[in-house]
C-alpha cells in the first residue's frame, strides 16, 4: 500500500487523463463520450497545475513571499485552456442536440447507419 | 536602414479589420476585407524578403527575458508559408466577389481563420501554438457545417471531438515539458532538452506531443476526419480550397517545428517516412474508390500529405527542400482544383463524376484551369508537381524507394483520369453559364502558377529557400517517357481494372469508422510511437 502513499495529485491527473481516453474509446453514447473528452482535457489541466507546485505553496499574489509561491506560468496558462475547453464543449455539446434532433439517436454507431448516403 | 516590421502587424491587421468593419454593410465590408487582404501580402512580401536575404527575424511580444516571452519567429521555414497563405486567402476573397452564399459571419470567420493560421505559422512558443490551434479548430468546426445541410454537423462534430482528443494529448505533452525543462519557448527546449542527460525522459512528452500534431496533419491512420471536413458538401469551395491548401500545411509545418526541437534526443524519422508512405499509398486508394468529386480530391489531400511527409522524412536534403516545394505546389494545385469544382458542382447541379461532362467545353476557364491542376498533381513534364516529385524521388535509395515512388505516380494518376472524365464529352449543364470574370481570371492565374513553378523549378526552389538543385532531369527524355508510360498504364487500369468492380468500390466508399474506433486508432497511434521512440533512443 506504500505504493499508493507515494502517489501525488500529477500522477492522479495522468490517471484521470488516460480514464477519459477510456470512456471515449468504449462508451457508445455521445453524451457520455463528449464527457469523457472533457475529464481527458481536465485531466491535463490538473497535471499541468501541478508543474512546480510544492506541497505548501500558495497562490501568486503580490503579498505572498516568493518562497512560498506557486509557479505563476501554468495558472496563467491554464486558466485560458479552461476557457478554450469549456467552449469546445458548448460547442460539441450544441451539435450533439442538432444531431440527436435530425437523426434521432444519442449513439454512435446507430447513427453512422443512418447517415444519408 | 527602416524598422523592422513587427510580425504581429500580420496576425492583428486581418482580426482588427475583420472586427471593426463589421458594421459595414456586406458588399462594402467584402471590399474592406480584399484591400486588408492585399496589405498582409504586402506586409508578407517585405517580411519574406527580409528573412530570405537577410536572416531569421525574432521578436518578442512585451519586454520580457528570452525564453519567458512569447515569441514570432519568421524564419526561412515559416516566411514562405505566411507569404502563401496571405497570397493564398487574397485569391480566394478575388474569387468568390459575386458568390451569394457569403454573409458577414461567413466573412468575418473567415479572416479570423486567417490570421489564426498566420499566426501559428509564425508562433515560436509551444502553448501559443496549442491555443492559435484550438482557435483555428472551433472556427474550421463552424465553417464546414456553414450551409447546414445533409450529414455536415456531424462531420463537423466529429472534426471537432476528434481534433480536440487530439489536443488534450498536445496539452499534456506541454505539460511534461514544462514539468522538466521549465519553458514553453521552441528555441528554448532544443537548447535545454539534451542537457536533461536522459534521452527517455523525454519520449513521453515527444509521442504525446507528436500524436496531436499527426492528427492535425491527417497521416495514417488518423486521418478519417480530412475528408468529411475537407469534403463536407455544405462548405463553400473556397473553405474547401483554404482547408486543404494551407490548413493542413500546419500541421506538416508544425511536424517538422517539433522534430527540430526534439532532434537532439529523439530522431524517429523512418517511423515518419514510412508512415507517410502509407498514408499516400492508402490516400489513393480511397481517393479512387470515390464519386464525389469533392470527396476523390479530399483524399487525395491525404495521399500528398503523406508523399510530403515522406520527402521530409527521408534523410537526404534535396528530398527536404522538394518536401517543402511540393508544400508549395500542393497548395497551388489542390486549391485550384477546390475552386473550381465547387464552380462545376454549382454550374452542374451535381457532385457525382460520373454525371458531369464537357466541362472544357462548357466552362473553358474553370476547364483549363482543372486541366493544370490536374497535370500539375500528377506530375506531368513543365508542370510543377514533376519538379518536387523528382528532388523527392532524389533522396531515395535503391529500387524498393523507385518501386514505391512509381505506386505512388501511377495511384495519383490513376484517380485523376477517373477526375478528367468530367473535363471532356458533351456539356450536360442544365442552363447556360454565369459569366464571372473573377472566377475565370483566378482560375487561370493559378493554373499560370502551376505551369511557371514547372518551368522553372529549380529557380524556384533557389528564390524561396535557397539551395540550389537542378531541376534539369525533371524535364529530360527519360522523366517524359516515365509519365507518358504512367499514364498508358493508368488509362488501362482504370478502363479495365477500376470501371469493373464497382461493388468492391462501393463497398470501400461506404465503409465508416465510428468515433470509437477512431480514439482506439489514436490510441494505438500514441503507444506505437512511443515504443519506437523507446526502441530507437
Amino acid at each position: 500500500m506504500a505504493f499508493i502513499a507515494q502517489l501525488q495529485t500529477a500522477d492522479l491527473a495522468v490517471g484521470i487523463f488516460f480514464l477519459g481516453l477510456y470512456g471515449a474509446m468504449s462508451q457508445r453514447n455521445i453524451m457520455k463520450t463528449i464527457m469523457s473528452v472533457g475529464i481527458m482535457d481536465l485531466g491535463a489541466i490538473t497535471f499541468f497545475m501541478m508543474v512546480n507546485h510544492p506541497p505548501d505553496a500558495r497562490p501568486p499574489i503580490s503579498s505572498t513571499p516568493v518562497a512560498h509561491m506557486a509557479d505563476p506560468v501554468p495558472q496563467a496558462l491554464m486558466i485560458t485552456a479552461i476557457v478554450i475547453g469549456v467552449s469546445i464543449i458548448a460547442m460539441c455539446l450544441a451539435m450533439y442536440m442538432r444531431v440527436a434532433y435530425r437523426y434521432g439517436t444519442a449513439d454512435w454507431s446507430i447513427l453512422i447507419r443512418r447517415l444519408e448516403k | 536602414m527602416t524598422l523592422p516590421i513587427p510580425l504581429h502587424l500580420l496576425v492583428l491587421i486581418p482580426m482588427i479589420a475583420g472586427a471593426a468593419g463589421y458594421f459595414l454593410p456586406q458588399r462594402a465590408y467584402h471590399r474592406l476585407l480584399l484591400l486588408v487582404n492585399v496589405a498582409v501580402v504586402a506586409v508578407a512580401l517585405s517580411i519574406f524578403r527580409d528573412v530570405r536575404w537577410g536572416s531569421a527575424i525574432v521578436q518578442r511580444v512585451a519586454d520580457w527575458p528570452d525564453w519567458i516571452a512569447i515569441t514570432l519567429v519568421a524564419d526561412l521555414y515559416s516566411a514562405p508559408l505566411v507569404l502563401l497563405t496571405a497570397l493564398f486567402f487574397a485569391g480566394t476573397f478575388l474569387f468568390s466577389t459575386r458568390a451569394d452564399y457569403l454573409d458577414k459571419t461567413f466573412l468575418f470567420l473567415f479572416v479570423l481563420l486567417e490570421s489564426s493560421l498566420i499566426a501559428i505559422f509564425l508562433s515560436g512558443d509551444l502553448f501559443n501554438i496549442y491555443v492559435l490551434i484550438e482557435l483555428g479548430m472551433l472556427i474550421i468546426a463552424i465553417l464546414i457545417m456553414y450551409k447546414q445541410d445533409k450529414q455536415s454537423v456531424y462531420d463537423a462534430m466529429l472534426y471537432l471531438m476528434m481534433n480536440f482528443i487530439g489536443m488534450a494529448f498536445m496539452l499534456l505533452g506541454i505539460g511534461y515539458l514544462y514539468r522538466m525543462t521549465g519553458v514553453l519557448d521552441l528555441a528554448g527546449l532544443q537548447q535545454r532538452l539534451p542537457q536533461l542527460g536522459n534521452a527517455r525522459a523525454a519520449i513521453v512528452p515527444y509521442a504525446l506531443i507528436m500524436t496531436s500534431i499527426a492528427v492535425k496533419a491527417a497521416l495514417f491512420p488518423l486521418f478519417s476526419w480530412l475528408p468529411r471536413a475537407h469534403g463536407a458538401p455544405s462548405a463553400p469551395s473556397i473553405v474547401s480550397a483554404v482547408l486543404s491548401g494551407v490548413q493542413v500545411k500546419a500541421g506538416v509545418y508544425l511536424l517538422i517545428r517539433v522534430s527540430q526541437t526534439f532532434s537532439a534526443v529523439i530522431d524517429a524519422a523512418p517511423f515518419f517516412m514510412l508512415l507517410g508512405f502509407v498514408t499516400s499509398v492508402v490516400g489513393f486508394l480511397l481517393a479512387i474508390a470515390q464519386k464525389d468529386i469533392k470527396l476523390i480530391l479530399a483524399y487525395h489531400t491525404v495521399s500528398q500529405v503523406g508523399l510530403i511527409v515522406m520527402g521530409l522524412h527521408l534523410g537526404s536534403e534535396v528530398a527536404f527542400w522538394g518536401g517543402m516545394y511540393h508544400i508549395i505546389n500542393h497548395a497551388l494545385f489542390k486549391g485550384l482544383l477546390f475552386l473550381t469544382a465547387g464552380i462545376i458542382i454549382e454550374e452542374y447541379g451535381s457532385r457525382s463524376y460520373a454525371e458531369i461532362r464537357g466541362v472544357l467545353r462548357h466552362l473553358p476557364a474553370v476547364g483549363i484551369g482543372t486541366l493544370a491542376g490536374v497535370l500539375g498533381i500528377t506530375g506531368a513534364p513543365f508542370f510543377n508537381g514533376s519538379i518536387s516529385k523528382y528532388f523527392i524521388q532524389q533522396g531515395l535509395q535503391g529500387d524498393l524507394g523507385g518501386i514505391g515512388m512509381f505506386l505512388i505516380n501511377l495511384g495519383t494518376t490513376l484517380s485523376f483520369v477517373k477526375y478528367s472524365v468530367i473535363l471532356f464529352g458533351t456539356p450536360n449543364a442544365p442552363q447556360p453559364p454565369q459569366r464571372d470574370p473573377w472566377v475565370a481570371c483566378i482560375s487561370l492565374l493559378f493554373g499560370l502558377a502551376c505551369l511557371a513553378g514547372g518551368l522553372f523549378g529549380g529557380p524556384t526552389v533557389a528564390l524561396v529557400y535557397g539551395p540550389q538543385y537542378s531541376a534539369a532531369g525533371a524535364l529530360g527524355l527519360e522523366k517524359i517517357t516515365s509519365f507518358v508510360l504512367t499514364l498508358a498504364i493508368a488509362v488501362g487500369a482504370y478502363l479495365l481494372v477500376v470501371k469493373r468492380i464497382g461493388g468492391l468500390l462501393l463497398t470501400v466508399r461506404s465503409a465508416k469508422v465510428s468515433f470509437n474506433q477512431i480514439t482506439v486508432l489514436l490510441t494505438l497511434f500514441f503507444v506505437g510511437l512511443l515504443g519506437y521512440t523507446w526502441w530507437s533512443v
